[in-house]
């Protein structure tokens, strides 16, 4: 069974349709990436998948194993192993990073039956993991992205996403803010997870981070449909034409 | 003669007839009294209050919160029963008791002088490190009963101490406490003192603070309110000499029909002197918070720095808030600031951590212990934080179930 399916989804903000039509299908252990012009909707896509409200899904649906999920909470939804690496982070003043984390994999556990994780076990973890990120771990104790800078903030992104082990990761322009060197380690960070039961939705304007993480498949999305579909090297291909071809013929 | 509350109060010739004092002849705070225009007394003339007597219970009520290694001081319906208590206090620190002179200032300050059984004075010497926890329970019997507590400190000049109050109740019960305490910190000493108001949801609870802050001395006060029908903590400072430091700060979380109201009055006199103060709050149901803070600034306290910030959360549409901020201020050379600001909770910041897996409730609960957090962070006794974070957290779990 495919792990992620979108199928003809048609979504509105405000009154505008914004996407018109989006198939895509994300196999177990699959790495897809997703390019397109700005405001043409790939941000609104993860929102929809992720459940932020303020959009109408008006036809077609999201599919993880099979079962829809747009009648899920985005809680239920993120607790079944959907993801989302935010384009924006948001700051969460006066919570700290580590109670987030805290509760954000407790939450997890519980839903999978497990008991709460233990503090030893949780400092560990996550010492582990922000190493891992070449993040200080006292960085968790400061309150959740703020004051963090924009490479910083991507990075605790992957931080969470490490730590949550989601089945469906979509990383929402993960890459942008990050500097030669971050890019590189986050990318690593990614590829460390890059599983046979796990899925990958990478949404970038740069070919270049798709020389880190190299996908199985690129698409272009383009007045709110996938307007081509292909290899790596239809990244390749944008970089050098651009998305002309595609506005033009989907108009 | 305008109507006052006097007419219908509570507090008049019977009440002293029972007690076997001379009657009180003030009368409560009316509708038109500017200080109290937030906070109505109405529904407390409505009910017939009985002189507290003694109540006998040997041991304490379970529901009395306790702090491990605090030494003790209970009274019990404004009374202090030394059988409760921590008799032995160590060094630095005398606890007497007993009964206090008349002292004008207000008709609560009036009312509580005329019945108090007696006051708990306590007297420090030294930097004490042992934390004092006064606990004050209100213990009606069969009628609503009426209690006074009056404590009294003084903290000599170079003295220490961290205070703890916790305003309780016996659960289910009609009461109401009037308590005056008058803090003199001396000379370069510190007074912390932490109030928590969590009295019963049936209780009324007018507090009245009188601090005087000598020169060069610190006093830090945290107040949280929690639960009561209708609360009033009213906090006058005064700094008596130069660069003496305040820092009065304070939370509140209220549900149900609750009312607190923060009254603060900073009067800088002398130069050469700081005041801050962090207030904030958050509302459920038709609860109503009131905070109302005055700055008085005389014409020779050049270089004060006085600020004030309140900030409140509705949880709901229903809550009411009245801020209140006054700036009266003679001194040209001063740095004066106030804020204030509400707001709701979040939504990006509440679909953020839900993203994450976190359940609506528990994100919401994480996000108002975050907006509270700046203020509890003002409490500088680590201890202390923890224990009245804990308050706010146990006020969260309550309000899920
Ligand atoms: N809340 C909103 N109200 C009105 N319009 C909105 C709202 N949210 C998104 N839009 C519009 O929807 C369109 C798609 O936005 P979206 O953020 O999905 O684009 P994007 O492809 O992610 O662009 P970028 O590459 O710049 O990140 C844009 O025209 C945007 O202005
Ligand atoms: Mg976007």
């Amino acid at each position: 069974m495919s792990l992620l399916e979108i199928k003809n989804l048609h979504a509105s903000v405000a009154g505008k349709e914004i996407l018109k039509g989006v198939n895509l299908t994300l196999e177990p252990g699959e790495v897809h990436a997703i390019m397109g012009p700005n405001g043409t909707g790939k941000s609104t896509l993860s929102n929809v998948i992720a459940g932020r409200e303020g959009y109408e899904v008006t036809k077609g649906g999201v599919l993880l194993d099979g079962k829809d999920i747009l009648a899920m909470e985005p809680d239920e939804r993120a607790r079944a192993g959907i993801f989302l690496a935010f384009q924006y982070p948001v700051e969460i003043p006066g919570v700290t990073t580590s109670a987030f984390l805290k509760t954000a994999l407790n939450a997890k556990r519980r839903a999978e039956g497990k008991s709460e994780i233990d503090a030893m076990e949780f400092m560990k973890l996550v010492k582990k993991k922000t190493e891992a990120l070449g993040m200080p771990y006292d960085m968790i104790k400061r309150a959740l992205n703020v004051g963090f800078s924009g490479g910083e903030k991507k990075r605790a992104e992957v931080l969470q996403m490490t730590m949550l082990e989601p089945r469906v990761a979509i990383l929402d322009e993960t890459d942008s803010g990050l500097d030669i060197d971050a890019l590189r380690v986050v990318s690593e960070g990614v590829n460390s997870l890059r599983a046979p039961d796990r899925a990958f939705l990478v949404i970038t304007h740069y070919q270049r981070l798709l020389d880190y993480i190299v996908p199985d498949h690129v698409h272009v999305l383009a007045n709110g449909r996938i307007a081509a579909s292909g290899g790596k090297e239809l990244a390749l291909e944008l970089e050098a034409e651009g998305y002309a071809k595609y506005l033009n013929a989907a108009a | 003669m305008k109507p006052s509350l006097l007419t219908d109060h509570p507090f008049g010739a019977d009440y002293a007839k029972r007690l076997g004092v001379p009657a009180w002849n003030g009368a409560l705070p009316g509708p038109k009294v500017e200080e109290w225009r937030f906070t109505p007394l109405r529904a407390l003339t409505k009910v017939s209050f009985t002189p507290a007597t003694g109540v006998g219970f040997d041991t304490l009520p379970r529901n009395i919160p306790m702090i491990a290694g605090a030494a003790r001081l209970v009274l019990v319906n404004g009374a202090y029963r030394k059988t409760l208590s921590t008799v032995d206090l160590g060094k630095g620190v005398e606890v007497t008791h007993g009964k206090v002179a008349a002292k004008e200032g207000s008709s609560l300050i009036a009312l509580n002088a005329a019945y108090a059984p007696e006051s708990l004075v306590i007297h420090v010497t030294a930097k004490v490190k042992k934390l004092i926890h006064i606990i004050s329970i209100g213990a009606s019997g069969a009628e609503p009963a009426a209690l006074h507590p009056r404590i009294t400190v003084t903290a000599e000049s170079g003295a220490e101490i961290t205070l703890v109050e916790s305003h309780v109740g016996l659960p289910g019960q009609t009461y109401f406490s009037n308590p005056v305490t008058s803090i003199t910190v001396g000379a370069g000493a510190t007074v912390r003192r932490y109030v928590s108001v969590d009295e019963d949801s049936a209780a009324f609870h007018l507090a009245t603070s009188l601090v005087k802050v000598a020169g060069g001395g610190t006093f830090e006060a945290f107040h949280l309110g929690l639960g009561g029908a209708l609360v009033r903590q009213e906090i006058r400072v005064a700094l008596t000499g130069e660069n003496a430091n305040v820092r009065l700060n304070g939370a509140y979380a209220l549900d149900g029909t609750s009312h607190h109201d923060f009254t603060t009055l900073m009067d800088h006199a002398f130069p050469n002197c700081t005041s801050s103060q962090v207030f904030k709050g958050v509302v459920d149901g038709e609860s109503h918070g009131v905070y109302q803070g005055r700055i008085h600034v005389a014409r020779d306290a050049q270089k004060t720095d006085a600020r004030q910030v309140h900030k409140a959360l509705f949880l709901a549409r229903g809550p009411a808030i009245d801020c209140k901020p006054e700036l009266e201020i003679y001194a040209d050379d001063v740095q004066c600031a106030h804020g204030a600001a509400t707001g709701e909770i979040d939504e990006n910041q509440l679909f953020y951590l839900r993203s994450r897996g976190i359940d609506d409730a528990t994100a919401r609960g994480l996000l108002i212990e975050g907006f509270l957090a700046d203020a509890m962070a003002e409490i500088h006794h680590e201890g202390m934080r923890e224990l009245f974070t804990a308050d706010v957290t146990r006020w969260l779990k309550a309000r899920r179930t």
